[in-house]
């Protein structure tokens, strides 16, 4: 008895931990449930490669997310699927073929050198820029306090420094919105104050990146082609110890800005290959290295797959789930109470105990939910009944065999379990199956179905067990006439 | 309930050349509609693969109508997108359009159009030009589905690969779990519930142009993994029966391990089909032939495990 009610408190501690959950942590609806569009990219192999390496894959991915983020999209998400293929999704109503279109052109990288008597703006812009980046770091980072940086702009700062660049402050913005409208119009200003391009991504041959010996910050290496070479130092030489700079862009952002040395005015910088040093963290630097590498795409990449559902759809096919999920649930219900009455009911507990855990589980993971992992829900709905209905079988094969209620309800378990285990062993090496060599939205059914099997072995064999064992402490709930209707019983057992 | 009073003395094995005679027909009815479907010219499939497997665009469009739809043919939508040119975009110049399908679907309010693959410029813009033709579209109401033929490839193989795994994958738990018969008899029950399944949509296919798409391969899979619960709780109780009836013939242990064993299968069933009925009912267009197909897959996959496992087992065992 103290042991049922042991049980019982765990399993009333997780419905409501479960509960609270649910609260906290939203579930995520995929794009057919919510509306949105979703672009599925193909990496392509090219050249000497025949194989894409995660870390090529990865490459083709900064430099994606980069160019995704300069279209200003909200909220959108690039994630790896497999070994080669990416997947973009845009919520909302949100055009798709800008997307598409951007994200299959290989990027420009430019080298420019800085206009004549720029420099004052220049060194104004850059430290704005500084600045901002500084703040936004900080509000990002709003827990490690580091109050002694003294390059912070503060927020009586940022409204002159906005009005100064002619940006109307969208109504409600918070101060991260700001920064940001601010760092996007010092950006666009900066490469204004460059000349056109001297030489493009096309004369890089590599860029690299190696630490630097006297101390352990890193450098960017670059080698360009031959004619690419000459280039470089016709540019470098034009700009050596003048105090401009050499600006680096990509699709028309800066994301560099370099001064070139005194000593190189006389030939600029020659042999094919320079570095780019500043203080770069081993991050920094790496970054600067894929943009320099993937200015241009590391690898083509092709558009394979495009779908698009529109919000109200979307809202649509969670009204329809929902409704059949209900259905489902009830029709379940009736049935079990009709056919094994008190432990139908027991059942029925059980199994919306299942439901519950089963949706807190999918916002912990977090699980993201399609229309076919509703499916893979609502199906699994109905096999979590078939281990009650395997077990309450058994309980009533013990009843007509004569013995005692307490009696066959412990052996209704116990010889069931096998058959239990068996079946939904094997439904999990299909989910398996589903999951390992599926994609996409397969991955998601299998994923539901495998939770949802899993649990139910829980639910049947703890849930219904324990709550069955608690209504039996009380006499009165004890009649073999509440498991099986009386004319079946044997003489004895009535 | 009273009616398995009666059923539980149905033995099964007494019956079992009518079982396998139904069981034959329904075989070679699906075989001859997956045949029929293979060598129509249209088709020339065993099943007719849709957008996913064959790569296109596909796009739905919803009009705004009051009570009743401004009237609309079929032939008028077509000859209007053959009309229409889409700009180039890139390297993927306007593909022809004379190929496109149309359906009207709900009383004209909704309109499938299946296309060559687009891009998604070209798709947008082949929405903006047609609504003078069709009228205004139900905002937020728009869906488009693109599928590039490499995926297609890829989906098909890993579907196949993906069922051969889970086969493989079960037939070795069950010959761990029981014995090598048993994993035989399981795997062709199997094979019989996907077979069935697979023949009555190749029917559609040919009948009413029925697709299978994506998720029609993962009912496939679904089956293949829940079929087999039901056959091995007869299994489970065969099992049993070998100890408590030793000197019967494994036909009669089989026909008793049937009978203790039919209510559940019947139920277990049962109690799957409901949330499914709720699917098929309640759960869309999207969901309609996925719980369609679930449906079949188990009403056959109890079918199998009842009378087909325990009547063949005799034949599989020497003694």
């Amino acid at each position: 008895m103290a042991r049922q009610q042991g049980w019982f408190a765990l399993i009333l501690a997780l419905a409501i931990a479960a509960g609270a959950l649910l609260t906290q942590f939203p579930l995520q609806l995929g794009l057919d449930l919510r509306g949105g569009s979703q672009l599925t990219l193909q990496v392509m192999p090219a050249g000497s490669i025949t194989k894409i390496e995660p870390e090529q894959l990865e490459a083709v991915q900064v430099v994606l997310d980069r160019r995704i983020n300069g279209l200003g999209v909200a909220e959108s998400t690039l994630q790896t699927m497999g070994d080669d293929q990416l997947v973009l999704q845009l919520p909302g109503e949100q055009d798709p073929s800008r997307a598409a279109r951007v994200l299959g052109t290989t990027a420009l990288l430019e080298f420019r050198a800085q206009k004549e008597g720029t420099e004052e703006e220049m060194q104004g812009l850059l430290s704005l820029k500084r600045q901002a980046q500084a703040a936004l770091k900080r509000i990002e980072t709003t827990a490690q306090q580091d109050q002694s940086d003294a390059l912070q702009i503060t927020s009586q700062d940022l409204a002159p420094a906005l009005t100064d660049l002619g940006i109307v402050v969208p109504e409600g913005s918070n101060e991260a919105e700001q920064l940001q409208l601010l760092l996007d119009a010092v950006n666009q200003r900066i490469v204004s104050l460059f000349e056109p391009a001297a030489l493009t991504g096309k004369d890089l041959t590599t860029a690299g990146r190696q630490q630097q010996q006297n101390d352990s910050s890193w450098e960017v290496t670059m080698s360009f082609t031959r004619e690419g070479g000459e280039a470089f130092a016709k540019l470098t030489q034009s700009i050596a110890g003048s105090g401009r700079l050499l600006g680096i862009m990509l699709d028309g952002r800066s994301i560099s800005e370099a001064s070139v040395g005194p000593q190189f005015s006389a030939a600029g910088i020659t042999g094919g290959s320079a570095s780019i040093s500043g203080s770069f963290s081993s991050e920094e630097a790496r970054e600067l290295e894929v943009q320099l590498r993937g200015g241009s795409l590391p690898l083509p990449i092709e558009v394979v797959e495009v779908r698009t559902v529109g919000p109200t759809l979307g809202a649509e096919n969670v009204r329809t789930s929902l409704v059949a999920a209900l259905t489902g649930l009830a029709l379940v219900a009736i049935f079990m109470v009709f056919t094994y009455r008190l432990a139908g009911v027991v059942a029925v507990m059980a199994l919306s105990l299942y439901s519950l855990f089963n949706l807190a589980i999918y916002a912990l993971i977090p699980v993201t939910l399609t229309l076919p992992g509703i499916a893979g829900f609502i199906l699994s709905l109905g096999m979590a009944v078939d281990a009650n209905v395997l077990i309450f079988e058994r309980i009533k094969d013990e009843l007509r065999e004569g013995n005692t209620l307490i009696r066959s309800i412990d052996s209704g378990f116990s010889l069931a379990l096998t058959s239990i285990l068996d079946g939904q062993i094997t439904t999990l090496i299909s989910c398996a199956a589903l999951f390992a060599l599926g994609t996409g939205f397969v991955k998601g059914f299998a994923v539901t179905l495998g939770i949802g099997v899993t649990l139910s072995l829980f639910s049947a064999l703890t849930c219904t067990r324990t709550l069955l064992r608690l209504l039996m402490s009380y006499p009165a709930l004890r009649r073999a006439s509440y498991f099986i209707p009386r004319l079946e019983l044997p003489a004895a057992a009535s | 309930m009273v009616f398995h009073v009666s059923l539980q003395r149905l033995r099964v094995n007494k019956w079992r050349r009518q079982l396998w005679a139904a069981t034959a027909v329904a075989v070679l009815v699906s075989l001859a509609g997956l045949t029929l479907s293979w060598i129509t010219p249209a088709i020339g499939s065993p099943l007719r693969p849709g957008l996913e497997f064959t790569g296109g665009t596909q796009i739905q469009l919803e009009r705004v109508c009051d009570d009743t739809c401004p009237p609309l043919t079929v032939a008028e939508i077509t000859q209007a997108v053959v009309r229409l040119t889409l700009p180039a975009e890139g390297d993927n110049p306007s593909p022809p359009l004379n190929g496109v399908s149309v359906q009207l679907l709900d009383e004209g309010r909704l309109l499938v159009l299946r296309l060559p693959t687009l891009t998604a410029g070209q798709g947008q813009a082949l929405v903006d030009q047609l609504v003078p033709v069709v009228g205004d579209l139900v905002s937020g109401s728009l869906a488009v589905e693109t599928i590039g033929p490499i995926l297609g490839k890829q989906l098909l193989f890993s579907s196949l690969i993906s069922l051969l795994v889970s086969l493989a994958g079960i037939a070795a738990y069950i010959t761990i779990r029981y014995d090598r018969t048993f994993a035989v008899l399981a795997l062709l029950c199997l094979g019989h519930d996907v077979l069935i399944t697979c023949g009555i949509f190749a029917w559609l296919g040919v009948l009413v142009g029925l697709e299978v798409n994506s998720l029609f391969a993962v009912a496939l899979l679904t089956i293949a993994g829940y079929s087999v619960n039901d056959t091995v709780v007869v299994f489970d109780r065969i099992r049993e029966k070998r100890t408590q009836l030793k000197g019967r013939s494994i036909s009669e242990q089989a026909d008793a391990a049937v009978s203790a064993t039919l209510t559940r299968s019947v139920y277990t069933t049962f109690t799957t089909l409901l949330p499914l009925v709720a699917l098929i009912l309640f759960g869309g267009s999207t969901l309609f032939w996925f719980a369609v197909a679930l449906s079949i897959g188990i009403l056959t996959g109890a079918w199998s495990s009842i009378t087909l496992a325990p009547t063949l087992l005799p034949l599989f065992t020497r003694r």
